[in-house]
């Protein structure tokens, strides 16, 4: 398949025209997407490039600094050389123009940048994010370096750019997130180059490989008991065993040949180019982050390929944001025998010398040299790699989230094609769509897969087989009908289905339910009444008149429930297994095994007829009842107990009917509800997702709001020292110079008073307590002699008091006439500071 | 209120007939179990209230009675009612009760009513462990101090004592709060979390007391029980009392001579390492006696689980047989049923009937299998358990020779040193004074001689009585053990065989009625 740029670019236009739309026409889009054959090669822009605006480019991007003149000096230097030494080699990729036609060398574009989202803290996040954010442009011609090498911020503006952009750009954030990365140019198949993936298997169609569990083997005891003998002739089992395997092999070998036979249909005519096609990959070295081998990013795809990976041709260098190495070893034969030792100088030529080795070589090879290398490094004065012109990434939450150039992408692969979307982006939350086809042209679709995300109504995955029209969907815990996964051929009630549910969230413990045209059988999980398994046998349909409506109604002929035992009750006694065959009258109970017994005891009961028109009801006779006991010993049940079981049971069969029909309602109103979601649906927009949820937004500016208005009003709940002299001023609206003096000196004034005041209201007390101690005093030196022993003590505790409270009031007067001075000053510093009196006063 | 006039009865038969009567089952079911007869052992609940009942009389019979209620009656002592043991329910109120007695068999009663009696002491209860509910209004009880009885009983949770002379006491209510701290409901009231907070601050220091002698009591009876367990390992490894000096001590407690000659001079020495060698010994028999009781326990649990494996694994093969054979069996049943024409029938019947004997063979070989394999692992078993304990007693008879030897020794040792003393003494050259005991022995040399070799003897004795003991505890635990899982076996292959010929003779009898059914 060639590339065909023209034929391309209109299909190209309607698709990318149709992203600028919003979300209204996404469903538009979609079917329009679909109705498109889009032919495999179209998974990258042959638009020209958009024009970079100079004036808004820093200006790091517009000239160089010295040391970057330096550096490409040497960078001259080493390509004159390198032209000299190796003259069959192709040219090295060493100094392209970037996006403002300003030539920089390689590794300064290369900007170490870890980005605060999660997913992008390991490689297989970094290296899917960019293979998801791009779109490719092909190198024009196929066979030679770009000239032109973008900065990552540009690339990540426009969302286009070459291999080596991607590559560029991938290497950034795996340097940003620790990783020893490198950018590899060098040559590689044409599938590789174009991103022609329509060979390869869909990796969602890959069989997951499940860990099996390994049975823990039985460890064999002692006293196993040995198997009975097998008395089968040895000879004839060998063989039969022998007539299969032949059987098998012959069949197995079919198959290889039809396998080897559509590879051969399959295989891609030889590419003239092979070898030449010059392409752009990342290179991870083991060592940081816990990796544990070598290997390479295809950035276009995002996959990890090993180094010895057939794709992968050959390779002229590699570079990080520290040096440059060059390639010395043969790739006549592939990247297969190649060595990423890059201290070793019979392998790899580097740029700048020494510098930065210690960190690449690995620890064994750092030890000898370093020694030399430190003494050299003295003498050389080794010039550094300067610090990358480029400004930082950023990408914003927004385009996060879109991922795809406008949201979408769409991948083509063998037999099947990947459509991916943005969250939010359809109206059905609809983010993945995988159509897996009969034929390698994609025509015959066989089965649809699609994946949604925030549905409403907990939607999560559907797939559809066309050959059966069959229809699966699960969904995620959290539905009122607890509804897990659903099979169907179509949404009409009583036709073939399966339904299974979370049954530890439903009541009734329901696990699953399996419907076909006359049966419905229904399993449940931990009831308290131990049933475990329902069995519904319907009848052709008859006209039921119920409550005064006629209900088309499948009678039912016989249910069948299956309980588990309850250990609170004999065995005998506890039923295991009820049939009602409602259409025969009859009843059969059968109970668990007791224990070391092989036969379970059984009742069969024949319902007696009910009371008809004329007729009387029908009595008891033990002749209604047969059954079987185990033990003949045991004690047979009387009449009486055998009655009332059968009245119990009798109540129980127009229970298990009622419970039958609640189920076929439930039915029917999961299937009209499961109509109406699909034909509407609303996305679930989370409480922590500020841009999409209107009310949390909202409720989160109101409460910015409300904050705002607080802190606003504590300010002005702040005591105005002013307001009393300025009342007696009248209110002026401007102070005026003299005002504000007056103003101060009252408020000064005032203050002072007050103090005073305080202090001669102390000293006052203080006076009077002394007084009255003084005459009391004088009291009791009259009365001394005639006074009782009583009272002498209430004397002498009133002395002590009042000789404390005296002393408290002194130490309070001292206080207070030590501060008020401080207080004072306080007070006109403050004023000197007013807003209203600052400017007069200064 | 013609009711009080009339005399005071006994329950009799009519009454209890007339009691059952009226409170079985009505309608059809009534009209079933009047034909049928009730049994007095079936009765589940009886209701004797208001009928002026003094003595209760003639319930006996009624053993599966869960609830019974004989309130509003003139019953004066609580009697007759010993075999109805299942009784969860029980009302007494509103009688002439004075003492409380005879409920001790009634240890499943959860809710029991003696409401308006004359009792003056709560008492005769202490069987009653699962009581949630008791009554004891309108009684006589006097002492607030009874209340405590109620504290063994760790299920109530709700107690009327409501109309008696304690309540009067203005501490009554905080009383019982605080020391039946489980009590839900107190006189007809749902006890709040501040009566409950007041009524412990008040008796915070009397009850921790209380509830700390109640926990050592508790961990007294736990210490004993966790050095039963002890013992009772020790004596399932047959070696009990060996992990000291009490083969020892008990060598020389019924030895009066022996006590004597350990007062001579150098005896004490000497007692002192016999002892010591005696208890070593002792203690190797008592360690390889618990290893040894571990691994034959080991053993056991092995075979055990090994042959319940296999018997499960069997039992399940065969249940699935039985049920695909009954599953079919119905469904033919339902086909022939539908056949009207009797030679066709006839066809049926014996086909069937081909096919139950059929089933009956593959179930019998099935048991038969399980039979045979079954002994092969039981002769195994048998044989290293044998070997084990063979090993075992080897072992044993082993040390205890040692100890013999030893006692030989020791025995040597002391008449030379009773003979040396005899010597001294004679000679006068004895520097100690001697006990008078001592005196007795030391007359000459036979009575010396004699009283050590009955002293030797009766050690000897005691040494090989332990081991008899030993041994044949050992030997009849084998066999037992042996005989139980011989027994088992065979009991469990008559179960089996006779299910079987059971259900297969029920099938067939089945046919047979078919077929005469037709035939007629």
């Amino acid at each position: 398949m060639e590339v065909l740029p023209e034929e391309d670019f209109e299909e190209d236009v309607t698709v990318t025209d149709d992203e600028d739309d919003d979300e209204e026409s996404a469903r538009n889009l979609e079917s329009s997407l679909s109705n498109i054959r889009i032919t495999p090669t179209v998974t990258h822009i042959t638009k020209p490039r958009p024009r970079v605006a100079l004036s808004k480019c820093p200006s790091s991007y517009k000239e160089n600094s010295s040391q970057e003149k330096l550096m490409l000096a040497m960078a001259e230097n080493f390509r004159q050389q390198y032209v000299l030494l190796y003259p069959d080699r192709k040219a090295l990729l060493l100094c392209p123009v970037n996006e403002c036609g300003v030539q920089k060398f390689v590794s300064t574009t290369l900007r170490s940048t870890l980005l605060p989202y999660p997913e992008l803290y390991d490689w297989e996040g970094c290296a899917s994010f960019v293979a998801d954010y791009l779109s490719l442009e092909l190198l024009d011609p196929p066979f030679e370096l770009p000239k032109q090498l973008s900065s990552p911020t540009w690339v990540l503006q426009t969302q286009r750019g070459t291999c080596f952009d991607f590559s560029i750009v991938l290497c950034s954030l795996l340097l940003g997130a620790g990783y020893n990365a490198y950018c590899v140019s060098g040559y590689a198949t044409k599938e590789m180059c174009l991103l022609d993936q329509s060979r390869q298997e869909c990796p969602l169609l890959q069989p997951q490989i499940q860990d099996k569990i390994e049975e823990p083997k039985k460890p064999i005891k002692k006293y196993s008991v040995k198997p009975p003998r097998d008395l089968q002739s040895n000879f004839e089992r060998r063989q039969e065993e022998k007539e299969q395997a032949e059987a098998e092999a012959a069949a197995l070998k079919k198959q290889l040949d039809a396998e080897r036979l559509q590879k051969e249909r399959e295989r891609p005519p030889p590419d003239p180019l092979r070898g030449l096609r010059v392409h752009c990959w990342v290179l991870l070295l083991a060592g940081n982050r816990e990796i544990p081998e070598n290997f390479f990013i295809d950035p276009l795809t995002g996959k990890s390929y090993s180094t010895t990976n057939e794709n992968f041709l050959g390779i002229e260098s590699v570079w990080n944001h520290q040096n440059y190495w060059v390639n010395k070893q043969d790739c006549t034969l592939g990247c297969n025998e190649m060595t990423f030792d890059l201290g070793d100088l019979s392998k790899w030529e580097y740029v700048l010398c020494g510098q930065s080795l210690s960190i690449i070589s690995e620890p064994k090879t750092l030890e000898e040299p370093e020694d030399e290398e430190e003494e050299e490094m003295d003498e050389l004065k080794v010039f550094e790699m300067p610090p990358s012109w480029v400004t930082t990434i950023n990408i914003s939450p927004a385009d996060m989230e879109m991922r795809y150039p406008g949201g979408m992408k769409v991948i083509e692969y063998r037999k099947a094609k990947l459509e991916k979307f943005a969250p939010y982006l359809l109206k059905d939350g609809l983010v993945t769509k995988l159509t897996t086809y009969k034929d390698l042209d994609c025509t015959q679709a066989s089965t649809i897969k699609e994946w949604f995300k925030h549905r409403s109504d907990h939607l999560d995955e559907r797939e559809l087989h066309t050959d059966s029209n069959e229809t699966t969907e699960h969904f995620r815990p959290g539905r009122s009908d607890a509804l897990k996964y659903h099979r169907y051929l179509t949404l009409v009630p009583e036709t073939e289905r399966q339904m299974d549910f979370y049954s530890h969230i439903r009541t009734d413990g329901l696990a699953r339910r399996i419907e076909k045209p006359f049966e419905m059988t229904e399993t449940f999980e931990d009831r308290t009444d131990f049933l475990f398994y329902r069995h519904a046998v319907y009848g052709k349909q008859i006209k039921v008149i119920r409550a005064g409506e006629a209900l088309e109604q499948r009678p039912l002929q016989r249910v069948e429930e299956h309980f588990h035992r309850d250990h609170s009750k004999p065995a005998s006694k506890d039923v295991a297994e009820r049939i009602f065959m409602v259409s025969d009258r009859r009843i059969q109970v059968t109970f668990h095994l007791e224990d070391e017994r092989i036969i379970p005891a059984w009742l069969n009961f024949i319902k007696p007829k009910e009371a008809a028109d004329s007729q009387k009801a029908q009595a008891f006779t033990p002749q209604m009842v047969s059954g079987f006991q185990v033990d003949p010993s045991t004690k047979p049940y009387t009449n009486l107990q055998l009655y009332e079981m059968l009245v119990e049971l009798m109540k129980e069969e127009e229970n298990v009917e009622l419970c039958i029909r609640d189920s076929e309602k439930e039915v029917r109103s999961i299937l009209s509800s499961r109509e109406k979601e699909d034909s509407y649906t609303d996305l679930q927009i989370s409480i922590y997702n500020p841009t999409r949820n209107e009310t949390a937004r909202l409720h989160m500016e109101e409460k910015e709001r409300m904050a705002k208005e607080k802190k606003q009003r504590q300010k002005e709940k702040e005591l105005d020292l002013l307001a009393p002299s300025q009342v007696r001023l009248g209110l002026p609206e401007v102070l005026t110079r003299q005002d504000a003096l007056q103003l101060r000196t009252d408020c000064l004034n005032e203050f002072k008073q007050q103090l005073f005041n305080k202090a001669s209201l102390i000293q006052s007390r203080m006076e009077k307590e002394t007084e009255e101690l003084q005459k009391k005093q004088q009291w009791y030196q009259k009365n001394y002699l005639t006074m009782s022993n009583e009272d002498e003590d209430d004397y002498l505790a009133y002395c002590s008091d009042a000789m404390f409270r005296i002393h408290v009031l002194k130490m309070r007067l001292i206080r207070h006439k030590e501060r008020a001075p401080q207080k004072y000053l306080a007070l006109e510093e403050k004023l000197k500071r007013h807003p209203r009196l600052a400017s007069h006063l200064l | 209120m013609n009711w009080q006039q009339d005399e005071p009865k006994v329950i009799d038969e009519e009454m209890l007939k007339q009691a059952i009567e009226e409170q079985g089952p009505q309608g059809q079911a009534g009209d079933i179990s009047k034909k049928e007869g009730v049994q007095y052992e079936d009765v589940l609940q009886l209701r004797l209230d208001y009928r002026n009942i003094l003595k209760i009389y003639h319930l006996w019979h009624f053993t599966s009675l869960t609830k019974l209620q004989l309130d509003n009656n003139v019953i004066e002592r609580i009697e007759g009612l010993k075999n109805l043991t299942n009784l969860v329910w029980l009302d007494l109120s509103f009688n002439n009760i004075q003492v409380i007695e005879g409920l001790n068999s009634l240890v499943k009663l959860k809710d029991l009513s003696l409401f308006n009696n004359r009792i003056s002491v709560i008492e005769n209860l202490d069987s009653l462990r699962d009581l949630h509910v008791l009554s004891f209004g309108n009684n006589a009880i006097a002492q607030l101090e009874n209340v405590l009885y109620l504290r063994k009983f760790k299920n109530l949770r709700t107690l009327n004592l409501a109309g008696n002379p304690i309540c009067e006491e203005e501490s009554y209510k905080t009383f019982v709060t605080a020391y039946l701290p489980d009590l839900v409901y107190l006189d007809y009231r749902l006890l709040d979390e501040q009566t409950r907070e007041t009524a412990y601050t008040k008796y915070k220091y009397a009850i921790e007391g209380m509830q700390e002698n109640e926990l050592q009591e508790q961990q007294a009876i736990e210490a004993q029980k966790i050095s039963n367990e002890e013992l009772q390992l020790h004596k399932d490894a047959f070696v009990e009392f060996l992990n000291g000096p009490q083969l020892y001590d008990s060598m020389f407690d019924e030895d009066p001579d022996g006590e004597k000659l350990a007062l001579l001079p150098g005896m004490e020495e000497l007692l002192e390492s016999f002892k010591s060698k005696m208890e070593a010994l002792c203690v190797q028999i008592f360690d390889a006696g618990l290893t040894q009781h571990a691994q034959r326990t080991a053993e056991v649990e092995s075979f055990f689980s090994c042959s319940h494996e296999a018997v499960a694994d069997n039992r399940q093969k065969a249940a699935q047989i039985a049920a695909d054979f009954e599953s079919s069996r119905r469904q033919k049943i339902l086909e022939m049923q539908q056949i009207t024409d009797v030679e066709l029938l006839e066809d049926h019947i014996s086909l069937c009937q081909e096919q139950a004997s059929q089933l009956s063979e593959t179930l019998l070989s099935l048991e038969l299998q399980l039979v045979d394999q079954l002994e092969d692992i039981f002769k195994d078993f048998e044989r290293s358990i044998s070997d084990m304990v063979g090993g075992f007693i080897e072992y044993v008879q082993g040390i205890f020779a040692q100890c013999r030897d030893l006692e030989n020794q020791h025995h040597e040792q002391q008449l030379e040193i009773a003979l040396a003393t005899l010597e001294k003494v004679v000679k006068n050259e004895l520097e100690e004074e001697i006990p008078d005991d001592m005196a007795m022995l030391l007359v000459d040399k036979d009575t010396v001689t004699n009283a050590v070799s009955a002293s030797h003897d009766i050690h000897l004795l005691k040494i090989d009585n332990r081991e008899d003991e030993l041994l044949t505890r050992i030997n009849s635990w084998m066999s037992g053990l042996l005989k139980s899982i011989h027994d088992e076996e065979v009991k469990r292959n008559r179960k089996r065989t006779s299910e079987i010929r059971n259900y297969v003779s029920y099938v067939k009898d089945e046919l047979e009625d078919m077929r005469l059914s037709e035939h007629h």
